[in-house]
């Protein structure tokens, strides 16, 4: 059994930097990845012999740093290993699919760096084979260094949509079109203090002019409505803001709303220096403001846990850093803020793909005077119930919850997912070969 | 015939009540401190089952659940929430056997359907089985529900908006002290023609039963789906340790822990997969030793789980008397409040029609099981708190 | 490049050392990864293990396409095709 002063969950730029950080005070560090190699989805590394999409130099430089402190640092990485949670005796979990066998460990602290996931609003045909999160599609071109192959479509909000379709862009297959809910060029945007992160303004430059470069449009003000099969691939339909539709004929479409933090089921925050363990969050899972702010989070979180444990206090500038990407996020948000309405979306919309539920359940279960709560919701509606635990459903279930009952208590979305292990679904075999570790209860 | 009832409690318990008084016309306020199903009932094995009871006042009444499930699955109430199917009782040691040819015999003697298959035609065919398998009962006529949809079924057929999050604090009696007049929450006083607690451990502070009632823990699984496993399985798979486990075999050892199984194959394709009984713990969490050991014991019953993932555990305190008996019945020299808890592990067999017979009871009518050996006047202590 | 392979429902996929198993079958123009049990088909969506969409069967053990390399010679099915054979 593992024993060790930190267990940071998660190879990503929060982790990293929380684990070379509390190595830096001298703690001793494991860490559990779920893949086989570090860097998270942002700094998601290519396969072996690939040429890497480019990058700007700036993301290069710190990838570069964070991946040398981190061989530099004596930590014990864990590849192939999914963290499933906390139990009641205080180990922490996870699977280690590489052994098949679920390890205990027992830590004194571990801080939870697991990201974030993307938001992806409920439309016809989301579920649909070709249909994935923009990010995902992102995620796939860093590792293979090749654009996704065939016509794509993104659609959704936010700045994500424009760094993907210009990645796309560079590496031969731009996007046919962007969908973009916002208009961060309608005018009277000026006064919007983006100058308190300059390399934001940099960042979006650049990928703008790659977008512009490859002529792909850019619908702002615009939604995509739904996705049916089509004889040539996927038919998207989109609405403009003065209501004009018109059809997309694809291969892919990348839905993308956002992100927000990968926390559904998470251990509760312990933070007292007598938790056992201590159990802190850094970054994304944290706070979703992306890859540098997870960073210096990582670091703060490592500060934190060394404090706790004894190790001293230290301070670094983190707090700042994050200070002001907070207020740039502030300002991203404004700026993309949908200048169109949500459409209505139709009763047979999928809402749960895992148990294959829909809008019309969701209305059908909460209609009438009694107010039932998340977690009747979510047993009786099975929504949250299957295999994703709920990361790509409880929050719009939770929303429309809210919606369909105005003047009710609103529904959050861990009222119907709880907080309990495993995290994630885990093999059976993997769960019998731990009772190896340790004499069996009877 | 009351116009007006209270009952506090809204496990399956409390929903079957207002089902069954909303039936009747009887206008219905149910409380719940937390909301429907929250405690035991959202989270129970829901076996609606003899096959692990002894002849005597628990059998009888759980034979008589049974029935009405078939009933109310017939009615409509309990439509596509009960599935129908029975319990194989699985012995795989020679002490294990020795046990279950005694237990069919006292099934058997009761009036039970149960059919013995012996270790030839298990291996012929239950081939989802381990090769271990000695000996096998077959236990018909069962059945399982899941007790939060169950509690859902009643309340949807009442047709009641539940108060929740509104804990019934306090029980106020008439001014002569004969009656209660209703119950006291942080909102106000409500007033009714009778009250029925059936808060499960919260019914402890009302009746003066700390003490009485005992949390016990439970430690339950649920994998994925897995149809054609699930397929293959002709019914609920229980090992003869469940029988030691829950006392039922009084002067055999019961192993450590209270960790038995069972495993009951889902209509959704899963499998749902018991458990401990515990007499302390936490009550909502699950621990890794208790996992990994209830999940080899099932895999060494039926191997092919060993290629299904684990999709969640979960924990919940069963309700539990002293003696090993609810409560349910007229409280004290009181003529309209009444109490049903305490059904421990039984409660979705048990408590629609339990709740059934309290309904007719606080109608004045005579209640179609016999409660005597249930009656809550054996414990002297009980009564209402100030 | 590309000289090894696994087997998706017994037809052979090449890879790329490191690929993912959902980056070779996409490579492939595999979109769909077979029914899910839940109902819907299985198939590639958010590319950090969460969302469990992309479910297949490697040698027997349910995983996730995008997480898990793929491997020489290894079977891979959808996920009813092996619990059929149960």
């Amino acid at each position: 059994m593992p024993k060790c002063d930190v267990l940071v969950v998660g190879g990503g730029p929060a982790g990293m930097a929380a684990a070379v950080t509390a190595s830096q005070l001298g703690l001793s560090v494991e860490m559990i990845e779920q893949r086989r190699t570090l860097g998270g989805a942002f700094f998601r590394q290519p396969i072996e012999g690939v040429r890497p999409i480019p990058q700007r130099a700036s993301v290069k430089a710190r990838w570069h740093k964070l991946s040398a402190d981190m061989s530099r640092a004596p930590v014990r990485i864990h590849y192939g290993c999914v963290f499933l949670g906390v139990d009641s005796d205080g180990f922490v979990l996870f699977e280690d699919r590489q052994v098949g066998e679920v390890v205990r460990c027992a830590a004194r602290a571990v801080i939870i760096a697991t990201g974030a996931i993307e938001k992806v609003h409920p439309i016809p045909g989301w579920d649909r084979p070709g249909v994935s999160t923009a990010g995902g599609l992102q995620v796939m071109m860093k590792e293979t260094g090749q654009a996704p192959k065939g016509r794509i479509l993104l659609a959704g909000n936010g700045p994500l949509l424009i760094a993907a379709a210009a990645q796309m862009a560079m590496v031969g297959n731009p996007p046919v079109a962007i969908v973009e809910s916002g208009d961060p060029m309608r005018p009277g945007l000026t006064g919007l203090g983006l100058l308190v992160a300059p390399y934001l303004l940099v960042e979006a430059f650049g990928f703008l002019r790659a977008v512009y470069g490859a002529g792909v449009p850019w619908l702002r003000g615009a939604r995509i409505e739904g996705i049916e099969a089509h004889a040539q691939g996927l038919q998207a339909t989109v609405v403009r803001r003065n209501g004009e539709r018109s059809a997309f004929v694809v291969d892919r479409v990348g839905l993308h709303e956002g992100i927000r933090s990968n926390d559904m089921g998470l251990p509760a925050i312990a933070d007292a220096s007598t938790s056992s363990p201590i159990v802190i969050r850094a970054g994304d899972c944290s706070e979703p403001l992306g890859a540098l702010a997870a960073e210096a989070d990582g670091a703060l979180a490592a500060r934190k846990v060394a404090a706790l444990l004894g190790h001293g206090q230290s301070r670094g500038g983190e707090q700042a850093l994050l200070g002001r990407l907070r207020q740039a996020q502030a300002v991203l948000a404004k700026l993309f803020a949908p200048t169109i309405a949500p459409l209505d979306v139709p009763d047979h919309t999928t809402l749960c793909r895992c148990e294959g539920r829909t809008i019309g359940d969701l209305k059908n279960l909460v209609a009438g005077a009694d107010l039932k709560s998340g977690r009747e919701v979510k047993h009786n509606g099975r929504f949250s119930m299957g295999s994703c635990q709920g990361r790509f459903c409880a929050a719009n279930t939770a929303e429309l919850m809210t919606r369909l009952r105005p003047g009710a208590p609103p529904v959050v979305a861990s009222d119907l997912t709880g907080q309990r292990w495993p995290l994630r679904p885990v093999s059976i075999a993997a769960l019998v070969a731990a009772t190896k570790v340790k004499a069996p209860v009877d | 015939m009351p116009s007006s009832v209270i009952v506090a409690g809204a496990g399956i318990v409390g929903a079957a009540l207002a089902y069954f008084l909303s039936a009747r016309g009887i206008r219905v306020e149910l409380f719940d401190e937390e909301a429907p199903a929250a405690q035991a009932s959202g989270a129970a094995d829901g076996a609606v089952s003899v096959a692990s009871k002894r002849p005597g006042a628990m059998m009888t009444t759980a034979l008589a659940g049974i029935a009405l499930y078939r009933k109310l699955a017939r009615d409509g109430v309990f439509a596509d929430l009960f599935k129908p199917r029975s319990t194989f009782l699985v012995a795989a040691s020679d002490a294990e056997c020795e046990v279950l040819e005694a237990h069919c015999a006292a099934l058997s003697g009761a009036g039970v359907r149960v059919t013995k298959i012996d270790r030839a035609t298990v291996a012929e065919k239950f081939r989802v089985l381990s090769p271990d398998v000695g000996m096998a009962a077959e236990v018909h006529d069962e059945g399982h529900a899941i007790g939060y949809q169950i509690v859902h079924g009643l309340l949807r057929a009442s047709g009641i908006a539940v108060r929740r999050r509104e804990k019934v604090q306090r029980i106020l009696v008439s001014s002569d002290g004969t009656c209660v007049k209703g119950v006291a929450t942080a909102k106000g006083e409500y007033t009714a023609d009778a009250v029925i607690i059936a808060s499960g451990l919260g019914s402890a502070d009302l009746l003066g039963l700390s003490g009485t009632l005992i949390p016990r823990k439970g430690q339950l699984l649920v994998t994925e789906r897995a149809p054609a496993l699930n397929g293959r399985m002709p019914g609920a798979m229980m090992s003869c340790r469940y029988l030691l486990s829950k006392g039922s075999q009084k002067g055999r050892p019961a192993p450590a822990r209270g960790l038995a199984l069972v495993v009951d194959p889902l209509r959704t394709g899963q499998f749902l997969i018991g458990g401990t009984r515990e007499d302390h713990g936490d009550r909502r969490t699950n621990d890794l030793d208790a996992v990994s050991k209830i999940l080899a014991d099932a895999v060494a019953l039926i191997p092919g789980l060993v290629d299904v993932r684990l999709l969640r555990c979960f924990a919940g305190a069963r309700t539990a008397v002293v003696d090993g008996l609810p409560i349910i019945g007229r409280v004290g020299s009181f003529g309209n409040l009444f109490v049903a808890t305490g059904f421990e592990g039984d409660g979705i067999c048990l408590g629609p029609v339990s709740a059934e017979s309290v309904v007719a009871m606080v109608c004045g009518e005579k209640p179609a099981l016999n409660l005597d050996p249930f009656t809550p006047s054996r414990f002297p202590k009980l009564r209402i708190a100030a | 490049m590309s000289s090894e392979s696994f087997f998706w429902m017994g037809k052979p996929i090449p890879f790329r050392a490191g690929e993912s198993v959902a980056a070779a079958l996409e490579a492939a123009g595999i979109l769909s990864f077979g029914p899910a049990p839940g109902g819907g088909p299985t198939r590639y969506f958010c590319g950090i293990g969460a969302c469990q969409c992309c479910l297949v069967r490697i040698d027997g053990c349910v995983r996730e396409a995008c997480l898990t390399p793929a491997c020489s010679g290894a079977r891979v099915e959808e996920l009813g095709a092996a619990d059929a054979k149960v």
